[in-house]
């Protein structure tokens, strides 16, 4: 075989296997060390702190809103629970950060978000109660910062509507498995080259591949933020209580 | 709708006192990560495995199609860990050259991987024995025992029972739009989803909009408060599960000294 060939081979196995093995991407039950698993949990608490002193300040005024946030936690866990297709023919579950933090704020995110990954591991198998920190981490709160800022800037800098969704979506997407492949590369630095060249692996397998996958959950992240502007704009003003308070 | 839900409901298990199984699986998943020791994962996987389809009643099937779900990132991961890049290739069991530097396995990190399969494997079955025997109403009860904050159980909880409803909805709008061939294709596919997505939104709003006023009419002052249920609950839970972890312990230790590696 020449070396070519085996390149080829190489990469022929990697575009049919990956895609299709990359849906359930939240790191497993069991997979970090104690260490790493328990500094990532701590490591959340402060932005889950402050998510649940802001959403008791903002529901103590108006006692409605609590409902309307549980409806918005299971709104983002039903979403995550649907497949969206992706154009290299492979689908994935959308992860919702870049809608829940234009419409929910970061801070508020932070606490769905730990919901919607507790229901994840326990009622769906994934994810997982030891990895839920991790987990949240990335998902729940670098995730929806990025979104949020990325969405706040190109408005600020007076972008088109659909261009701030659509970056919000696919960065606060892709930074989230960027985010799980340094997790991983930490914990599970390689024997030749280190963590460095652990983070290449992970990267390449965990981020490269997420990519076509967060275009896709952008794309759709704009239909359904076009449609919902359309059919519901009284209801849009009123959430942004917790975009703005929280 | 969700498998495990329904079977927590039926687990023979379920009236057990759900602090006793949070105890139990927290200290098993504890022992089992700090272990990572094979003979170590393989007694939990048996051990959690014995308990959740002997004494929880649950289908062996079914637990095994559920150990199925996360071994697509198990084997990518491992996969990913054990194949390492050198320019040495003595270093490696089995290498391919590609690009002047070798790619491949090592034994020592094939070793680590199978050490690292096995726990994962181990502590997701602990992960399912609390899943698969304990509802969530019940596990909620367990946290607020726990004195986690009160709003973060309360809205749990309630986004819990919300889900249902939604996800009968998202089932409802799926078999409208793909009996009209809304999935055919893939721009088709698209537009249905972003309709399903603000359908969906439209009516999770107004679902919480009734309902708020359905509880305020009923008094609602900001606090939803049930009734706990009765477990069956017996200190020798608490004292054999302790017993359990401790021979685990012991026999890590054991394990550990004989083959001379640091203990921690």
């Amino acid at each position: 075989m020449t070396k070519r060939l085996q390149l080829a081979i190489g990469i022929m196995f990697m575009t049919i296997l990956i895609p299709k093995t990359a849906s359930a991407m939240h790191i497993m039950e069991g997979f970090l060390p104690p260490v790493w698993a328990f500094s990532w949990g701590v490591l959340c608490i402060p932005f889950i702190v402050m998510g649940l002193f802001s959403i008791n300040k903002t529901v103590r005024g108006n006692p409605r809103l609590k409902i309307l946030l549980a409806m918005a936690g299971a709104f983002a866990f039903v979403l995550s629970a649907l497949k969206i297709p992706s154009v290299t023919g492979s689908s994935s579950h959308p992860t919702g950060v870049g809608l829940g933090a234009i419409f929910f704020g970061p801070a508020a995110m932070s606490v769905l978000g730990l919901i919607v990954l507790l229901f994840q591991s326990l009622l769906l198998a994934h994810g997982g109660l030891t990895t839920l920190g991790a987990n949240v981490f990335s998902m729940a709160v670098v995730g929806p910062l990025v979104a949020f800022a990325t969405y706040k800037l190109i408005k600020r800098a007076k972008g088109p509507q659909w261009l701030a969704v659509f970056l919000a979506a696919a960065l606060g997407d892709l930074i989230t498995y960027v985010v799980t492949a340094i997790q991983l590369a930490l914990a599970f630095p390689a024997a030749v080259g280190g963590f460095g060249a652990s983070l290449a692996k992970f990267m390449g397998i965990f981020a490269v591949t997420q990519i076509p996958l967060a275009v896709s959950e952008g794309i759709l992240t704009v239909l359904i933020f076009k449609a919902i502007s359309a059919h519901a704009r009284e209801e849009l003003k009123s959430l942004k209580v917790f975009s703005k308070e929280l | 709708m969700i498998s495990i839900d329904k079977y927590a409901y039926s687990s023979k298990l379920r009236y057990k006192d759900p602090m006793q199984k949070l105890v139990f699986t927290a200290m098993t998943v504890a022992v089992c990560i700090w272990a990572k020791n094979n003979i170590i994962s393989v007694v939990v996987i048996f051990m959690m495995g014995g308990m959740t389809v002997l004494r929880g009643g649950i289908p062996l099937r079914f637990l095994l199609k559920l150990l199925l779900v996360p071994m697509s990132f198990l084997l990518v991961s491992i996969f990913t860990i054990a194949v390492n890049i050198s320019d040495n290739k003595e270093l490696l069991l089995l290498a391919v050259p590609v690009a002047g530097k070798w790619i491949g396995f090592s034994a020592a990190g094939l070793k680590d991987s199978i050490r690292l399969f096995l726990k994962a494997l181990g502590a997701v079955s602990c992960l399912y024995f609390l899943s698969l025997n304990t509802p969530m109403v019940d596990l909620l009860s367990a946290l607020r025992r726990l004195r986690i904050p009160k709003i973060l159980v309360e809205l749990t909880g309630l986004v819990y029972r919300f889900v249902f409803v939604l996800l009968d909805t998202v089932n409802r709008i799926y078999i409208a739009q793909s009996s009209r061939l809304g999935y055919s294709s893939l721009s088709s596919s698209y537009r249905s989803l972003g309709a399903m997505g603000s359908m969906l939104f439209v009516k999770a709003y107004k679902q919480s909009d009734a309902l708020y006023t359905a509880l305020e009419a009923r008094g609602y002052d900001g606090e939803l408060n049930v009734l706990a249920e009765n477990y069956e609950s017996h200190w020798s839970w608490y004292v054999s599960a302790v017993a359990v972890n401790a021979l685990l312990v012991l026999l890590a230790v054991v394990m550990k000294s004989a083959t001379g590696g640091p203990l921690l």
